[in-house]
């Protein structure tokens, strides 16, 4: 595995992931703001494409896509809170 | 990070509502057996855990939690939603009143708000998961008490799931700590903290 792929992944999920949070936060309290939906709508497809890129290769973000039918990946170290995992 | 689904774990359908309920469920979100008491317990405790297995678990539990705190904050919503000042009175919900009119406040049902002394985190994988195991046996006698006292079975339904639950929890919890044990060396368990000895 290569760890500096996986980083750089990561990080390109969390930027787009907090991107699309930021966008969530303002669509609640403006929920016609048409320019903030088209960019909630890009935000999530990119976001969306990085998460499967990401889960095919390191394993599961959630619980729901675990793809081996063999073993159970979702446990695997490192946690989140882990050095090794960010 | 957490991601919110907007649906229950399982239905909260009450047509009456009832102060006296609402009043004595109220334990189970701020009490010390309650869902909010086992979320923090678990979610917190999974930092120190020497074996993934047992970070699985701890972290789905506690997840799990969370969405049981919002079921019991979904029965209070409903079985105070609508009461007239009269039926508040009568029911003695006038002193909850009085501070939080018909927001839910996470307290027990002696009225003492919620506080972190109800969860233990030693930082030990025995000490915590034997904290875990007796946690969810109270919280299902806690249930098994509003069962007791409660007769309408809209209210009845989902506390019985949530109850079950509890019974499922410990099961969990028993292999996270078979788990535990078959990973230490058996002659020093109880001598040994294998996310701090090495």
């Amino acid at each position: 595995m290569n760890l500096n792929e996986r980083d750089n992944l990561l990080r390109k999920i969390q930027a787009e992931d907090f991107a699309l949070y930021e966008t969530v936060l303002f669509l609640d309290g403006h929920p016609h703001d048409e320019a903030a939906l088209a960019f909630y709508s890009a935000h999530r497809d990119t976001l969306e494409k990085l998460k499967r890129e990401y889960t095919k290769k390191y394993g599961p973000l959630t619980i729901y896509d675990n793809g081996d039918s063999k073993c159970w990946h979702w446990i695997d170290k490192p946690w989140p809170w882990e050095k090794e995992a960010n | 990070m957490w991601i919110y689904e907007k649906k229950l774990q399982y239905p909260v359908k009450i047509k009456n509502p009832n102060a006296n309920y609402a009043r004595i469920i109220i334990s189970q979100l701020g009490g010390a057996d309650g869902e909010l008491a086992a979320s923090m317990r678990y979610l917190h405790q999974r930092y120190s855990m020497p074996y993934r297995e047992v970070v699985g678990i701890l972290t789905d539990v506690g997840t799990e939690e969370l969405a049981h705190l919002e079921m019991i904050s979904a029965i209070l919503y409903q079985l105070t939603k609508g009461l007239s000042p009269e039926e508040i009175k009568r029911a003695g919900l006038d002193t909850y009143f009085v501070d939080h009119t018909a927001g839910i406040y996470p307290i027990a049902a002696s009225g003492v708000p919620f506080d972190m002394k109800y969860v233990g985190i030693k930082g030990d994988i025995i000490a915590d998961l034997n904290e875990d195991l007796a946690a969810e046996q109270k919280a299902r006698v806690t249930y098994d008490n509003i069962l007791r006292l409660v007769d309408d079975p809209d209210v009845r339904d989902p506390i019985k799931y949530l109850r079950q639950r509890e019974i499922v929890h410990y099961q969990r919890f028993g292999d996270a700590l078979r788990i535990t044990q078959d990973n230490l060396n058996s002659k020093n368990f109880y001598a040994f903290n294998p996310s701090f000895d090495k």
